[in-house]
């Protein structure tokens, strides 16, 4: 809702006005670097991974660069412990652990004689019933884009989060939503809506014979909070409230998410 | 509270004390327009050789008693030739004061001492009046003249930026801002998303702003009140005015209902931005929609000699589409009545029932996705007034107000079929009840004092689930409350002081202290001013924002009067200050206040101000020093930090050049620091794209604001029934690309980078329109 708003003052305001932009470079402050881990674990073998990096200044390159070194376990609630291995620099998997539904989990990572933990519970999984391209309407012209169909079952408590990839790239966009406004429904959901701005919206593009896929996650509700909180105020749009670091399950002062999730994917190709 | 009883004291003390035995009698009347018989509010009527003067009051209305005898009475006002009668006081006089207009060639002959914009000698401070003569002279956007743009000139007074209709009063936020348009509390005072205010400059009679020292009659917000008042319509002779800009048309049509006794007006402006984008080719512009309108209308009514009725109404809406999937509507509607009755020559009673009423509806139509979201705040509210003018040195105020708030935060309505379901957010309710008295004192010939009290009751009303929450803002019990019932009652206590002390006719010091609450509070998800911000009342979590401020000041007229001199300077305290989570949720929560924290504040500043008022070049030249932090637990270590409407330093320039009788020029400049913003400190991966770190709220600004207005207008022939005049504005006239908005992103040229990039809006915009009047 927020988005289609901001959206719509952005078009008038650009539209009809003689607004103008340009790169200005800021005198921002060098930073001590802060941990940051990002866990999980689904119902689909060999996708549970942690990654885990620091934080960089602005200025500086953009990319992961990798922690070595940590220790890093991921327990069930039964207190089953599956310890990660490193694959690759600041990359942890378990081929072998698959998440179950219903079933809380337990993330613990010491690295550098610090110890960040985080607990998720992985919800039942919705089925995703479909994925197909459509002709949405964007700035007086029209933009093919992927649409997801679900049916949200009754009761409230049910969040999403989507994640697109056209020929094989991740698109850079949040997709999270939830069940307030749409509890117990067939949803039919366009990925621009929940589209994280108006910038990354007009410069994704599909075209005719680009294969579409897409991965529903059924996420818990703290989970849902820090992709939600994520977007309204760590994307870096100025119209945001609040900007700051979002609200995060990760106990021990790092950055980032532990999220148990279910993992379904589907591919097209664009008409 | 000691000051109180002091108060009390000086009430009883101050009023008795000062009347002796001899005779004396009342010259009471109304001050109004020779012209177009409309009130003349804040006119100054002085007995000459005396010490004792008075102004009129919001209905032109004033009296005052002397002992008996022979007196010169000599009434000013801005714009006006001055008047002066003799008068043998022998018994109560009632008095009909017509004041022809001024020409601007006579006041620079003839009249040595211009007439005062302001009262040296009353101990009101931190007010500020502009005519609209003034305002009319200012450079506006689109030519669109706008009350609210012209205040933000003034000192202390901080424009929230460029598209932004809010503003920031010695440090206030926005929504601390009382506004109100005949007494009636406007909610959302902007038009085309901030572009322009609600206000009608053709319908406006007035408008006083005051910073400080509020009498004790105004209440409910911290910062300010911006008191508008209607124009009443011309009793004289029926009169069509209208205008024709580059984005909007106006018209104005006023007349007499029962001659120089009661008139009608009605005042209408529509923007037809909308008009172009249907002769675009662009089929889906052509479907997109874009305007606003707004009307108001005012009748009065002569009752008899002593009575009089008002009756004014504003209704305004704004219409925003985007094709068929998505629209915003929003729009205030305003109504009051009131009823002035004179019980005798000193007492002078108002009557108002007023209804307010803002709301907003947004449409979305995806296919999948077919709803409207509908929000809304609702008053009814009955205020009683009387004005005691006692004796010469007594004059006292007062009263009581009974606001009813009704407020449904969202209500979402869905078309069958539609994957959203209907579903609505709590309706709020609560009851705002006011007594309140003051008293005017001229304590001695140099010193004058206005003391007095405001007593609040804010009543929060079931129906309704109220919460209780713990430190993290995690609901942790429920209570729940049926239609009527009393969640909880904030009573408090509003003490009012001001003091002048008069060194001559043209030298005068002034202080006061007042103290102000507020039980409605806006909540917004965007930095941006939008229609859909929502206000809250204060809840047995959100606590009643106080503020005390204490004020200071000097002001001297110079030059006999063509020049006027103030300087002020001011500390304010501020308690529960609401500020946002990080990552806050703002819509779709019923507790509203899981996503709030909550602090203390202080502001403080020096304003200094000199203004001319007369002459071929009139004009001020203002400059604001000032400071505004916050302590809010959760936020920056529970450390001060800078509040966003923080601007240290504020310059405006408002000159305007009477050259001749055809051509007219004007130019503003204004300066004023950034404000005070949140920008990341560095960067991180995490769900493939790269994110923001930020380590703490408000530790940057924006760039320096800085921007120049000019405009010219030409006065085409006139006629004996018609005149009409060209106006050319260029507003923003040397292109200064001002920041409206900051975004951090990947870098457009290098992917492995990431930049800010600035946004700007109004790059020199030239604009031309033509007014008339017959």
């Amino acid at each position: 809702m927020k988005y289609l708003i901001k959206i719509c003052s952005l078009f008038f305001l650009i539209s009809t006005l003689a607004s103008c932009t340009k790169v200005i470079k800021l005198n921002l402050k060098n930073t001590t670097p802060l941990f940051v881990v990002e866990g999980t674990v689904t119902d689909s073998i060999g996708t549970a991974q942690v990654l885990i990096s620091k934080t960089q200044d602005f200025y500086s390159d953009n990319g992961f660069v990798g922690i070595t070194g940590a220790v890093v376990t991921i327990t069930d609630d039964s207190g089953v412990v599956t310890t990660l291995a490193a694959t690759d620099s600041g990359v942890y998997q378990s081929p072998t652990l698959v998440g179950q539904q219903n079933r809380t989990y337990t993330l613990n990572v010491i690295v550098d004689g610090q110890t960040f933990t985080a607990t998720s519970t992985m919800p039942v999984k919705v089925p995703f019933d479909s994925l197909y391209i459509t002709s949405e309407p964007s700035f007086g012209s029209s933009k093919k884009t992927a649409t997801v169909v679900y049916r949200d079952p009754a009761g409230k408590g049910n969040s999403y989060r989507f994640v697109e990839y056209v020929n094989g790239k991740q698109q850079q966009a949040l997709f999270v939503g939830n069940d307030d406004f749409t509890d117990g429904n067939k949803n039919i959901v366009p990925l621009n809506i929940f589209g994280s701005d108006a910038d990354s919206l007009s410069n994704r593009k599909i075209n005719t014979g680009d294969s579409v896929k897409v991965d529903m996650q059924c996420i818990d509700k703290n989970v849902y909070e820090y992709w939600y909180s994520l977007d309204q105020s760590s994307t870096g749009s100025s119209q945001s409230a609040a900007p700051g670091n979002p609200v995060s399950n990760m106990q021990g002062g790092a950055l980032g998410y532990f999220s148990a999730n279910t993992l379904q994917s589907r591919s097209v190709v664009s008409f | 509270m000691k000051l109180t009883k002091l108060i009390l004291c000086l009430l009883f003390v101050t009023i008795w004390v000062s009347s002796k035995a001899q005779e004396k009698f009342t010259i009471s009347g109304t001050v109004t327009s020779q012209k177009t018989g409309e009130t003349l509010i804040g006119a100054s009527i002085r007995i000459v050789n005396t010490s004792f003067g008075t102004v009129s009051n919001e209905y032109g209305f004033f009296s005052i008693t002397l002992d008996s005898g022979t007196y010169t009475i000599e009434v000013t006002s801005i714009g006006v030739e001055p008047y002066v009668k003799e008068v043998t006081l022998d018994k109560n006089i009632k008095l009909k004061i017509p004041l022809s207009d001024a020409s601007t060639e006579m006041t620079e002959v003839t009249v040595k001492s211009a007439p005062k914009g302001r009262s040296i000698t009353s101990p009101q401070m931190g007010v500020e009046r502009l005519t609209m003569n003034e305002i009319k002279g200012i450079p506006a956007l689109f030519g669109e003249r706008d009350v609210l743009k012209a205040i933000q000139l003034l000192p202390g007074i901080q424009s929230a930026g460029d598209g932004n209709s809010g503003f920031y009063v010695r440090g206030g936020a926005a929504d601390q801002n009382l506004i109100l348009l005949d007494e009636a509390p406007v909610y959302n005072a902007s038009h085309l998303l901030g572009f322009f205010s609600t206000f009608n400059p053709d319908a406006v009679k007035d408008i006083t702003v005051y910073k400080g020292g509020m009498p004790a009659q105004y209440g409910g917000r911290l910062s300010s009140v911006v008191d508008v008042t209607m124009n009443d319509g011309n009793n004289q002779d029926y009169k069509v005015s209208g205008g024709v800009g580059l984005i909007s048309a106006k018209l104005n049509v006023e007349g007499p209902i029962q001659k120089s006794k009661s008139s009608f007006l009605i005042t209408g402006r529509r923007t037809y931005a909308d008009v172009f984008l249907k002769l675009s080719k662009d089929s889906s512009l052509k479907n997109d929609k874009l305007y606003f309108y707004d009307l108001n209308a005012k009748m009065d009514y002569e009752l008899g000699k002593n009575d009089k009725l008002f009756l004014s109404g504003y209704f305004g809406r704004d219409d925003l589409g985007f094709g068929t999937t998505f629209g915003l509507n929003w729009g205030n509607a305003t109504a009051t009545l009131r009823w002035n009755h004179v019980f005798n020559d000193k007492l002078f009673s108002n009557t108002s029932l007023i209804y307010s009423d803002y709301d907003d509806k947004i449409t979305i139509n995806t296919g999948a996705i077919d709803a409207n979201i509908f929000s809304q705040i609702k008053d009814w509210n009955l205020k009683e007034e009387m004005q005691l003018f006692l004796n010469n040195k007594n004059n006292i105020r007062f009263g009581f107000n009974s606001i009813l708030h009704t407020m449904r935060p969202g209500e979402v309505t869905a078309a069958s079929g539609s994957s959203i379901n209907n579903s609505s957010l709590q309706d709020r309710y609560s009851w705002e009840n006011a007594i309140y008295a003051s008293n005017t004192w001229q304590a001695t010939e140099k010193i004058n004092v206005t003391y007095g009290a405001r007593l609040t009751a804010f009543s929060i009303l079931g129906k309704g689930d109220f919460y209780n929450i713990d430190s993290a803002g995690k609901v942790t019990d429920t209570m729940h409350y049926s239609a009527g019932q009393i969640v909880k009652t904030y009573l408090n206590l509003e003490p009012r002081l001001a003091v002048s002390y008069v060194f001559n006719p043209s030298t005068s010091i002034k202080a006061s202290y007042v103290r102000n609450v507020q039980n409605l509070h806006l909540i917004s998800n965007s930095t941006a001013a939008l229609p859909t911000d929502k206000w809250v009342a204060s809840t047995n979590i959100i606590k009643p924002e106080i503020c005390d401020q204490v004020s200071l000041g000097y002001y001297k007229d110079l030059a006999n009067n063509k020049y006027e001199l103030t300087v002020e300077t001011y500390y304010k305290a501020l308690q529960n200050q609401i500020d946002y989570r990080d990552g806050a949720n703002v819509y779709s929560n019923d507790a509203i206040e899981t996503q709030l924290l909550f602090g203390i504040g202080r502001s403080y500043g020096l304003e200094m101000m000199i203004k001319k008022q007369v002459g071929k070049v009139t004009g001020w030249v203002s400059y604001t020093l000032s400071k505004t932090e916050v302590k809010i637990d959760g936020i920056n270590n529970n450390k001060w930090y800078n509040a966003t409407q923080d601007h240290t330093h504020n310059i405006a320039v408002t000159l305007s050049y009477q050259r001749n009788k055809k051509w007219s020029f004007a130019a503003n400049w204004v300066f004023y620091t950034g404000a005070a913003v949140t920008y990341p400190s560095g960067k991180y991966e995490v769900g493939g794209q790269t994110v923001f770190y930020y380590t703490g709220r408000n530790q940057y600004r924006f760039p320096d604001y800085h921007r120049l207005d000019l405009s010219a207008t030409r006065q085409l022939k006139q006629h004996k029934h018609y005149s009409s005049e060209l106006n050319f504005s260029l507003y923003n006239a040397y292109g200064r690309a001002n920041a409206y908005s900051i975004d951090f992103q990947q870098s457009t040229t290098n992917p492995e980078q990431t930049e800010a990039v600035q946004t700007s809006l109004f790059k020199m915009i030239p604009s031309i329109s033509y007014n008339f009047k017959f």
